[in-house]
């Protein structure tokens, strides 16, 4: 579903993704986990080509993301985004949040594309938020909004880049356990988190990376029972002592 | 003390004068935003040419006085064949000046929506356009209502321009009756009052949609 081919990205001078080799199958959940500045994020966005990379071969849904004669629009219908700071339209209502990409991009018709979103909001647990805006939300329930938008395209994988990060102790629970729900329904998912809770109990593998380069993929029980490389255990030991 | 006289006697000119104002302003108006918009996306478009084809045109544009585009449309055109009466060639150049100050104000606002509004709606497969009707533009409107009243009051202001070429304006109509009846000062500051009743509700508006913006997110 998604394969990277010794990537490597370059901002300037400055190399962030170094020799990548990564495949992650169809129902796969692969949360990643490294320092800061190891390049998560870019290594993430790629995948939808947020941000496009300098050499190698990447493969996602059969499409070559890099190829100049695809249409970019096509592939990312297929790929849902979620973000750290939820990047939710404030001057759209929830639904209009929710329905504008299936309307537009995929040109359902507006009653339909409600019928989805509430579908959606139901599952993410707020659907009496369906008029609200944004701004009327706390931090979990507009990354929940956000989820529920990116899951309204139907899209085949689902990229959560620090989904938690900005939100408050008591609110991350509740997004978490939409991904769970996810997960557990068989969706694609790519995740860079802190989370090593949810990292534990979701992943089907956890990929270490440092310094651009992935340094350990590894199956959760095996990569936190016994981390091989120095750098892993020294990042898990100082993240999960607090 | 005003001589109203000069009001009452010549209401015909001056109202001919406020009507063509108000004509070219609204003209102007629509027309420089259209434009402004248009070159603000092509200096912000990830296409390098758009760009610098945008930035010739604010930086050629707006370090050009006023009077000399409207030179270009009146006499340069005919040279090369395009006849244009006096009030089109200036409203023309009132609309070409003005689109390159509007496509600077547009172009900061659409700067100011923050990134992640652009890396969501395209990571949705929403196209750059579409992007930017649905979720920039919308934001960024209420960012550049002040500073785009304030180049509408210019532009209304800068209609007078039209006075040089004879473009039947306010400015024109006011020179034509101060010749006739040799009154200068008077003449004027009816003048000035037709202006004040174009923009004076131009900036309360403004001000009051900036409120009401304000008040939606
Ligand atoms: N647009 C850019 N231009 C130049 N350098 C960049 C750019 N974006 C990111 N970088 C650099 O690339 C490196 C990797 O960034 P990235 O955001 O992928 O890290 P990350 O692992 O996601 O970190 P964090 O945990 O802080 O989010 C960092 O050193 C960052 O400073
Ligand atoms: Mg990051």
């Amino acid at each position: 579903m998604i394969y990277f081919h010794q990537v490597n990205k370059y901002y300037g001078d400055f190399h962030v993704l170094k020799d990548i080799n990564l495949t992650i199958h169809q129902g796969e959940v692969v949360v990643i986990i490294g320092p800061s500045g190891s390049g998560k994020s870019t290594l993430v966005r790629c995948i939808n080509r947020l941000e496009t990379i300098s050499s190698g071969e990447l493969i996602v849904d059969n499409v070559k993301v890099n190829d100049k004669h695809i249409d970019i629009n096509q592939l990312r219908r297929n790929i849902g985004m979620v973000f750290q700071h939820f990047n939710l339209y404030p001057h759209m209502t929830v639904l209009q949040n929710i329905t504008l990409a299936p309307m537009k991009v995929l040109r359902i018709p507006e009653k339909e594309a409600k019928e989805t979103a509430m579908y959606y909001l139901e599952k993410v647990g707020i659907p009496d938020k369906a008029n609200a805006y944004p701004s009327e939300l706390s931090g979990g329930q507009q990354q929940r909004v956000a989820i529920a938008r990116g899951l309204a395209m139907k899209p085949k994988i689902m990229l959560f880049d620090e989904p938690t990060s900005a939100l408050d102790p008591e609110t991350i629970g509740e997004v978490l356990d939409v991904m769970k729900q996810l997960a557990k329904e068989g969706m694609t998912m790519v995740v860079v988190t802190h989370e090593m809770g949810f990292a534990r109990e979701v992943a089907d593998r956890i990929v270490f990376m440092d310094q651009g380069r992935i340094l350990e993929e590894a199956p959760p029980e095996e990569f936190f029972a016994n981390p091989k490389e120095e750098r892993a255990k020294v990042f898990l030991r100082r993240i999960l002592n607090h | 003390m005003l001589r109203y006289s000069i009001l009452f006697d010549h209401w015909d000119m001056y109202l001919q004068g406020f009507t063509n104002t108000l004509k070219a302003s609204v003209l102007a108006l629509i027309g420089s935003l259209a434009i402004g918009i248009i070159i603000a996306i092509f200096r912000i478009a990830p296409i390098r040419p758009l760009n610098w084809l945008g930035a010739a045109y604010v930086e050629f544009i707006r370090n050009i006085p006023l009077v000399l585009i409207v030179f270009v449309f009146f006499v340069g055109l005919p040279a090369v064949g395009i006849r244009l009466d006096p009030f089109t060639a200036g409203t023309l150049g009132l609309m070409v000046y003005t689109a390159a100050f509007i496509a600077e104000v547009i172009r900061s606002g659409i700067l100011a929506v923050p990134k992640g509004q652009m890396e969501a709606a395209r990571s949705s497969g929403l196209t750059y356009l579409q992007t930017m009707r649905y979720i920039i533009l919308p934001q960024a409107i209420k960012i550049v209502i002040p500073p785009l009243g304030n180049q509408f009051i210019n532009l209304v202001k800068n209609s007078s321009v039209l006075g040089v070429i004879a473009g039947f304006d306010l400015m024109y109509f006011g020179d034509l009756i101060s010749s006739e009846t040799f009154v200068t000062f008077d003449v004027y500051i009816f003048v000035a009052l037709f202006y004040l009743v174009l923009t004076i509700p131009l900036s309360l508006g403004v001000g009051y949609l900036e409120r009401r913006l304000a008040k939606t997110r």
